[in-house]
């Protein structure tokens, strides 16, 4: 495209298959405890 | 949904519920603006005296292929999908150890009071952490990760049992197949070889309690005399960071109305040779002097983008940080039953006493309106947990329409809680502090992308 340059991104609607085993960590618990930062996740699938 | 803002000289469109991101020129980012309630000669007739005919036809052409390939206007039809995932059994997968509830400092802000968390000075006995990891795995079907975080107050002041703990962790995960993560949240104050030793061997993360810059730390981390604990952690702290290859650690740091320039203290603590930095705002009631008002959101935003312009600039220095509330990961980044169905505490995650009583999370702990059972007896008040279980991004009526909601995940209960008595709520500043730090996020991905393709 010439005006636009997409991201690579995770699209969102694929992971709704197979999402949600949960085997994630919880979202608060990183880096700091006051703080929900879920989209910086990794997921354990993807790992 | 789209959410489009200008950041550091970008255009960037986010499709909400794709999650894609496009970098887009000025024709195309404000054709997209007009798109969803606009003919076409409509758009062509309020844009032409900016841009060519030629032009708008090729941006808005642009668009309708981004729309068919389903990352531009796409729907949200994630509700009833979110809603049947909550109806799912509860396992538990996390628990917040109090290993003390007594600290040896007596930081401003602290929310547990010094470590007291409203009640009495106490540290938590072998017996008890026992019956918590024991209750973990137990309720913790078949998931296989398990977090336990060693909290505080301070728990080096009961460090014994931390590694008692652990070593009981270690000889029961293989008996059940589970994986223990240990996290060790610490001031640092009592750190020494010993404890370094242990948690580079077991923690798979350490969080080391730092504010920035020396005046700003000690004004709120003092001792209980008023010393400060600048000079006695940061040796420490860069020691730990260097004999972890500088991973798997975070130095977080608390901000505050009294230190409204806080990219400064983010900035200091790279300079110290962190490479791993937390710097968050202070959670506080309204009434503390300290605490972030809605006035001071402009020179807050300020800060971040800032910060972030010279986060771009270093990277490209090859003098990089991470700063945690800027990292986002667009390529493997959670499912989207976990981004829309919260933190998880209550449910998936609980906080643990000194003497064994369990609570949503540890910013609960001490109002015992929401006490929910203890690690002996279990879960007793069913209907806490059920509370907690039903709050997620669709339960939230400012969430539904944000196009945050798929990093922030409806954000902290507690948080509500303290502002508008209700768990299903929102705290505004925490919101709009939270955009932007999502929209810097995505600048920075976008400045990367942009720089390697060139």
């Amino acid at each position: 495209m010439k005006h636009v340059t997409t991201l690579n991104t995770r699209r969102l609607q694929n992971t709704v298959k197979k999402g949600g085993c949960g085997e994630c960590q919880t979202s608060c618990q990183s880096a700091c405890k006051t703080s929900c930062t879920v989209g910086n996740q990794t997921c354990e699938q993807t790992k | 949904m789209i959410h489009q803002y200008k950041n550091n000289g970008f255009n960037i469109v986010l499709d909400v519920n794709s999650g894609a991101i496009h970098v887009v020129d000025d024709v195309v980012y404000d054709s997209i603006a007009l798109y969803e309630d606009h003919s076409k000669e409509e758009i062509i007739d309020e844009l032409s005296g900016k841009y060519s005919v030629e032009e708008i036809g090729e941006a808005l052409e642009e668009i309708r292929q981004l729309a068919e390939d389903k990352v531009l206007f796409t729907e949200d039809d994630y509700r009833d999908y979110i809603i049947d995932f909550k109806k799912r059994p509860t396992v538990v997968k996390a628990l917040c150890l109090h290993i003390a509830h007594d600290c040896n400092l007596a930081c401003k802000y602290c929310f547990a009071e010094e470590g007291e968390y409203h009640g009495r000075r106490a540290l938590m006995s072998y017996e008890v952490g026992k019956a918590a990891l024991d209750f973990l795995i137990a309720n913790s079907g078949s998931r296989r990760n398990l977090e336990v975080d060693f909290f505080g107050g301070e728990p080096t002041l009961n460090f014994q049992v931390v590694k008692d703990l652990v070593a009981y962790g270690r000889e029961q995960e293989k008996i059940h197949d589970k994986n223990f993560r240990f996290t060790l949240t610490t001031n640092g104050v009592l750190l020494d070889d010993d404890i370094m030793e242990f948690a580079n061997k077991e923690m798979a993360n350490v969080v080391l309690s730092i504010d920035g810059r020396k005046e700003i730390n000690d004004m709120m981390r003092p001792f209980r005399g008023g010393k400060g604990s600048y000079d006695l952690i940061v040796p420490k702290f860069q020691k730990l960071a260097e004999s972890r290859n500088q991973m798997n650690y975070y130095v977080r740091g608390t901000f505050t109305r009294n230190n409204l320039d806080f990219s400064k203290d983010v900035l200091h603590l790279a300079d110290l040779g962190f490479k791993q930095i937390s710097v968050e705002p202070v959670v506080a009631q309204e009434t503390d002097s300290y605490a972030l008002r809605e006035e001071d959101l402009p020179q807050l935003f300020e800060e971040y983008d800032n910060l972030a312009k010279e986060m771009v600039r270093r990277k490209k220095e090859g003098n990089d940080f991470n700063f945690f509330h800027f990292m986002i990961d667009l390529e493997g980044g959670p499912c989207v039953a976990k981004r829309l169905s919260g933190c998880g505490s209550g449910t998936e995650y609980l906080a643990v006493t000194p003497w064994g009583d369990f609570y949503p999370c540890h910013q609960f702990v001490g109002n015992e309106d929401f006490l929910m059972g203890n690690v002996f007896e279990g879960i007793k008040n069913t209907d806490i947990r059920d509370e907690f279980k039903s709050c997620n991004v669709y339960a939230k009526e400012k969430c539904r329409d944000c196009f945050a909601k798929f990093y922030c995940s409806g954000g902290c209960a507690a948080n509500s809680y303290n502002f508008h008595g209700d768990i299903h709520n929102a705290y505004d500043v925490g919101c709009a502090l939270q955009k932007k730090r999502i929209e810097c996020a995505i600048m920075i991905k976008a400045a990367e992308a942009l720089s390697e393709a060139e």
